[in-house]
């Protein structure tokens, strides 16, 4: 299972997919052009740790992060 | 002195129970306990030790490679650190929203190493902690004050 994990003023909220499904992955892939298009910014781990930024669908990521867009304090 | 150092104890009680309520929060199912979780997920092995033990996190920027540290908290939490480990300018960038500190820390640590150009471009600069140092005398400059301080007292009495 891949999770989509969406922060939010309750933490996060997640959705959950199975990544070898069709509608799974078009369901994910709605989601990820849905918050990249109101300024979220889309983030991966790699297995090592590393977190790289992502602006196009990743189906194989198995946990993808999204923040809202950032503002100076 | 007296003022000073009960002063300090005061801070240090503060950054206690402000510690002890961070540990308290891991387990729970708030908002602010869930958002500690995610961060600690997301961080690095050397990054977790380093906000389970001192409270804050040091990440290296993408573009410049300069280290930045993160300290709990939601606004004006982030500061270049220099060579010598002291903390620089301040720099307060958060993410739209009101998130709780587990979100925002997270958000930065991410905008820092993933796109430290914008981050910075975003953020609003503040200046870092002043530290007071006595100044560094030459030996001559040394004892030409010494003596102009003992000359000083001579006078005085």
């Amino acid at each position: 299972m891949a999770t989509q994990i969406v922060m939010d003023h309750s933490g996060d909220s997640r959705h959950f997919f199975d990544n070898s499904k069709a509608d799974g992955l078009a369901e994910a892939e709605r989601l990820f052009l849905e918050f990249t298009s109101k300024g979220y910014t889309a983030a991966v781990r790699t297995g090592t740790g590393e977190v790289t930024r992502i602006t196009t669908f990743d189906p194989a990521a198995e946990e993808t992060l999204f923040f809202p867009r950032l503002v100076g304090g | 002195m007296k003022n000073v150092s009960r002063r300090a104890g005061r801070w240090s009680l503060r950054s206690l129970a402000v510690g002890k309520l961070y540990q308290a929060a891991k387990d729970e199912k708030t908002g602010f306990a869930r958002s500690l979780r995610l961060l600690r997920s997301w961080l690095s092995p050397q990054q977790r030790v380093q906000f389970d033990t001192k409270g804050y996190f040091d990440v290296v920027g993408c573009d410049t490679g300069k280290r930045y540290r993160i300290r709990r908290g939601m606004s004006a939490n982030v500061h270049e650190i220099d060579e010598y480990g002291r903390l620089g300018t301040g720099r307060c960038f958060v993410p739209l929203g009101g998130s709780p500190h587990g979100d925002v820390m997270l958000a930065q640590k991410i905008a820092l190493e993933t796109d430290e150009a914008r981050a910075l471009n975003i953020a609003n600069s503040f200046p870092g902690p002043v530290t007071w140092r006595l100044p560094r005398l030459s030996s001559e400059r040394r004892s030409s004050v010494r003596s102009l301080s003992t000359e000083l007292g001579q006078s005085h009495q």
